[in-house]
């Protein structure tokens, strides 16, 4: 499978407190990519270094069939982008950033263009400026699909808007992707809108790629499992431990433990009778639970590191 | 791609070019006004000749007051947005700028032509006194560089970043503080009359402004 | 008892005492006038000698530098005094031609001293101080304004304004000229830009008549004009009040009323003497090298005589070979210097440059 995205050790460094940290990225192409991480990991600048928004200092980035930042004209051509915060000026009306935007790029669809306005309910007469939240939202989106680029990426689209609008754009979305085989890298914290939608998910965390793989395995993957008389030390297990506490209180908190761990399939139940434990319970975890102890794993492993 | 910048441009500078059109059209007019007389008295000359020269005053504002404002439209709706907009679009930085200039400078050719115009009907339309000649195209070509050179001198300044500035704040800084300290220490220094000298005087950037702006003259 | 007879005899004596005591008053005034008259000559003498014993002590003791008939007196200096002699003779002899030989008796006397130090220097109370810093055009141009000839004669001095100094050829005396005669307010200075040469003569004010005002401003207009600009504050007083507030109506005969109680050389001139010098200078340089002996021979003559006389030509003839050259002269309406429109643009594309290399268009 090629990538629509592919970094390789990417580094930024903004200040003295942050930095992306040998990043490599893969997005695989024509899927939906979930970009999650809490607020200050490095997803916007992740973004705007794929965008040659920003030059990294180190490693390469590759977008399509080029290199980013030398390649970007070409490049951008290809790509819609959705930024973070609304960029564009408040003067015009709906109408005429569509006319701007038309200009750009050959691949303008003002057939689409048109459906989309109808669909999204937004008067092209009325100014940028005086549009509501959710509609310059819609806006941003109706600019980024109808320019048909190959790559649609998204800085958190959805943030702070009602659960209407959030439907309506990530239907688009999603009818987008199906007509046009498109490769979206959208960034979010809202990880329950990442989870219907995406497909491969990566999980940033303080400039560092905790982990990227395909939404079902982090979802099926990560597991806690209650577990009794369990040794200090375990060797090497079939999954990856991603954290061992005792249970709460009493005289169970001496035997019984609550591990979290990742990559589990239910076949390596048969691991604990090897290490002479016994595996009380497993517990689905959703895809918030799973990410939160995706974090909590590796903020604990850095400290003690 | 130039269209819809130009367009973008217009809807952004249009009252400032609207308001500058009609003052450059009004001015030649308004300088001469009296001099279509036809009794051509002796007396007419040299008052004539005063009023052009305090009316010419205005021009040089004028285009400094337009090249600024249009400048500073050019970027301002970029710097609200960061301009991430810009950067983001799919053509060269460079060849975006160089798109931008451009549509600057093609909406102030519309205070410069009614310059220009103003300036041959209001000499057309005069009665002047021997010996006196108009001189209404040096006048808008000198008009049309002097607003040019001040939209080029904001537009640089607009473009830049925040470093730019500190730069240029830094250097005006220093020449203060060194002013500052010849003067205490009684060493006959005058860096910014210098500076005035070089930036005023031809060939310096400045020296479209400066002199007298006369439509007629001798 | 009194007889009345005798009055008239009183009264006739009494008269006859007044009319001798007037007459012995106008008698000693006339003999103070007498007196003064002698001690100023008696001062005069002393001060031609004072003069000469203080030229000799100036010269005593310095180098004498002879240029054609120029005589320059001074200490040892790195002034370049030989090169500026050399260059002002040139002058000199062309614009008094023989006359200029009676310089080798009127040296100059220059004291050259140095700018940079706070010496003592000996006090110079005839002569010239220079300091040794001076360019050679400086010292030309010192040189030629100090002639040291005999003043004109009092008529030709006062219609020139001052004394006939040599000039370094030039437009822009001309042209300062030219822009006077296009916009003086004045109906004789427009015809006589535009040809008219008995207007030019009226305008030079070569009939040196009293009533030239009346020529140089024919019309009520520029007369009321005349006085608004100059005179305002003037005769916006108690004495002149309601003749100035007739005038400011429009009462013309008010106004030239006005004009005629000033002195004849208050009332400004529609040409500066600027004009009057270069016409005497377009004579003397038409007339050859012995035209200025002509125009200095007969202080008698008319002004106008004398500057044909010179010329050797015409006043007609003169006056307009004068009005070609100051029309010649139009001075070149400064809009834009020959390269301001490529420094201009040059300019800008510069400018233009720097915001397309800002570091805001180069990926941070």
């Amino acid at each position: 499978m090629s990538n629509a995205i592919e970094t390789e050790s990417l580094e930024y460094r903004a200040g003295k407190r942050f930095a992306l940290q040998r990043l490599n990225l893969h997005v695989p192409a024509g899927s939906i990519y979930g970009f999650l991480g809490p607020n200050g990991s490095g997803k916007t600048t992740t973004i705007r270094l794929l965008l040659a928004l920003l030059r990294p200092q180190g490693g390469r980035i590759r977008v399509l069939d080029g290199e980013m930042p030398d390649d970007a004209p070409r490049l951008l051509a290809r790509i819609g982008f959705v930024p973070e915060q609304p960029h564009l000026d408040v003067t015009f009306t709906v109408r005429e950033i569509l006319q701007f935007q038309a200009a750009f790029y050959r691949t303008w669809d003002a057939r689409a263009a048109e459906q989309l306005l109808r669909q999204f309910e937004l008067d092209d007469q009325q100014l940028i400026g005086r549009l509501s939240k959710g509609q310059k939202a819609k806006v941003l989106i109706l600019l980024a699909l109808a320019q048909r680029g190959d790559l649609l990426v998204l800085d958190e689209p959805t943030d702070g808007l009602d659960p209407v609008v959030r439907r309506d754009i990530l239907f688009a979305l999603l009818e987008y992707v199906s007509q046009y085989k498109a490769t979206i890298l959208i960034s979010s914290h809202l990880v329950h809108e990442l989870e219907r939608i995406c497909d491969w998910i990566g999980v940033l965390d303080d400039g560092r790629l905790l982990t990227e793989t395909p939404m079902a395995t982090l979802k099926n993957g990560i597991k806690r499992l209650r577990v009794r008389h369990a040794p200090a030390a375990i060797g090497t297990a079939p999954f990856a431990v991603l954290a061992r506490h005792a249970a709460n209180g009493g005289a169970e908190a001496a035997v019984s433990e609550t591990w979290v761990v990742r990559d589990w399939a239910p076949e390596m139940a048969s691991y604990f009778d090897g290490i002479g434990a016994s595996l009380e319970d497993v517990i689905d975890l959703d895809l918030e639970d799973s990410f939160v102890e995706l974090l909590h794993a590796s903020r604990e492993h850095a400290g003690r590191s | 791609m130039f269209r819809a910048i130009l367009y973008s441009q217009w809807k952004w500078s249009r009252l400032i070019i609207a308001v500058g059109t009609i003052a450059g059209f009004a001015l030649p007019l308004v300088s001469l006004q009296g001099a279509a007389r036809a009794d051509r008295s002796p007396l007419e000359a040299e008052a004539l000749l005063h009023a052009v020269q305090a009316w010419g005053v205005l021009y040089p504002l004028l285009a400094a007051a337009l090249g600024l404002l249009v400048a500073i439209v050019t970027w301002a709706p970029d710097h609200r947005g960061r301009h991430i907009h810009a950067l983001t679009l799919p053509l060269p930085r460079w060849r975006y700028v160089l798109l931008r200039f451009a549509t600057g400078a093609t909406v102030l050719a519309v205070p410069i032509l009614a310059v220009g115009i103003g300036a041959l009907i209001a000499v057309a339309a005069a009665t002047l006194p021997p010996g006196l000649h108009g001189y209404p195209l040096a006048l808008a070509l000198r008009f049309a560089l002097a607003a040019l050179v001040a939209y080029a001198l904001f537009f640089a300044v607009s473009a830049g970043t925040a470093r730019t500035a500190g730069i240029i704040l830094g250097v005006i800084g220093a020449i203060v503080v060194v002013q500052v300290f010849a003067s205490v220490a009684n060493v006959e220094l005058n860096l910014a009359d210098h500076l005035q000298t070089v930036l005023t005087n031809w060939p310096g950037p400045l020296a479209v402004f400066t002199g007298r702006w006369m439509l007629i003259d001798v | 008892m009194f007889d009345r007879r005798l009055v008239p005899i009183i009264l006739c004596g009494l008269a006859g005492a007044t009319l001798a005591a007037q007459d012995t008053s106008v008698m000693g005034l006339r003999r103070r006038a007498d007196s003064l008259a002698t001690e100023w000559r008696r001062a005069e003498v002393l001060a031609s000698v004072a003069d000469s014993v203080e030229r000799e002590r100036a010269s005593g003791g310095r180098d004498t530098i002879a240029v054609g008939a120029l005589r320059i007196v001074a200490n040892r200096s790195p002034l370049p005094l030989r090169e500026a002699g050399r260059r002002a003779w040139v002058v000199v002899d062309s614009m008094y031609g023989p006359v200029a030989q009676r310089l080798a008796a009127q040296p100059y006397v220059i004291l050259a001293f140095d700018p940079d130090t706070s010496a003592r220097r000996p006090v110079l109370r005839v002569g010239l101080e220079v300091p040794w810093n001076t360019t050679v055009d400086a010292l030309t141009q010192l040189l030629l304004a100090n002639i040291p000839l005999e003043p004109l004669d009092r008529r030709l001095d006062d219609w020139l304004g001052g004394p006939l100094r040599p000039r370094i050829e030039g437009s822009r005396d001309f042209a300062r000229v030219y822009v006077r005669l296009v916009t003086a307010p004045s109906q004789s200075a427009r015809r006589c830009f535009l040809g008219d040469i008995p207007s030019c003569h009226m305008v030079l004010d070569l009939n040196e008549s009293d009533s030239a005002y009346l020529e140089w401003y024919p019309s009520a207009a520029e007369r009321r004009a005349l006085l608004l600009r100059f005179f305002n504050d003037y005769f916006d007083r108690p004495a002149t009040l309601t003749t100035w507030r007739a005038c400011l109506h429009g009462e013309d005969a008010d106004c030239t009323r006005l004009i005629r109680s000033l002195p004849p050389s208050a009332i400004p001139q529609p040409l500066t003497t600027d004009a009057r010098r270069l016409l005497a200078h377009t004579a003397l340089r038409i007339g050859g090298r012995a035209a200025y002996g002509r125009l200095v021979a007969d202080s008698s003559d008319p002004i106008g005589t004398r500057l044909a006389a010179a010329a050797g030509v015409r006043m007609d003839s003169l006056l307009a070979r004068w009005r070609a050259d100051v029309v010649a002269a139009r001075p070149i309406a400064v809009t834009l210097p020959r390269w301001g429109v490529p420094a201009a643009l040059g300019w800008i594309l510069l400018l233009a440059g720097c915001g397309l290399r800002s570091s805001r268009w180069r990926v941070a």
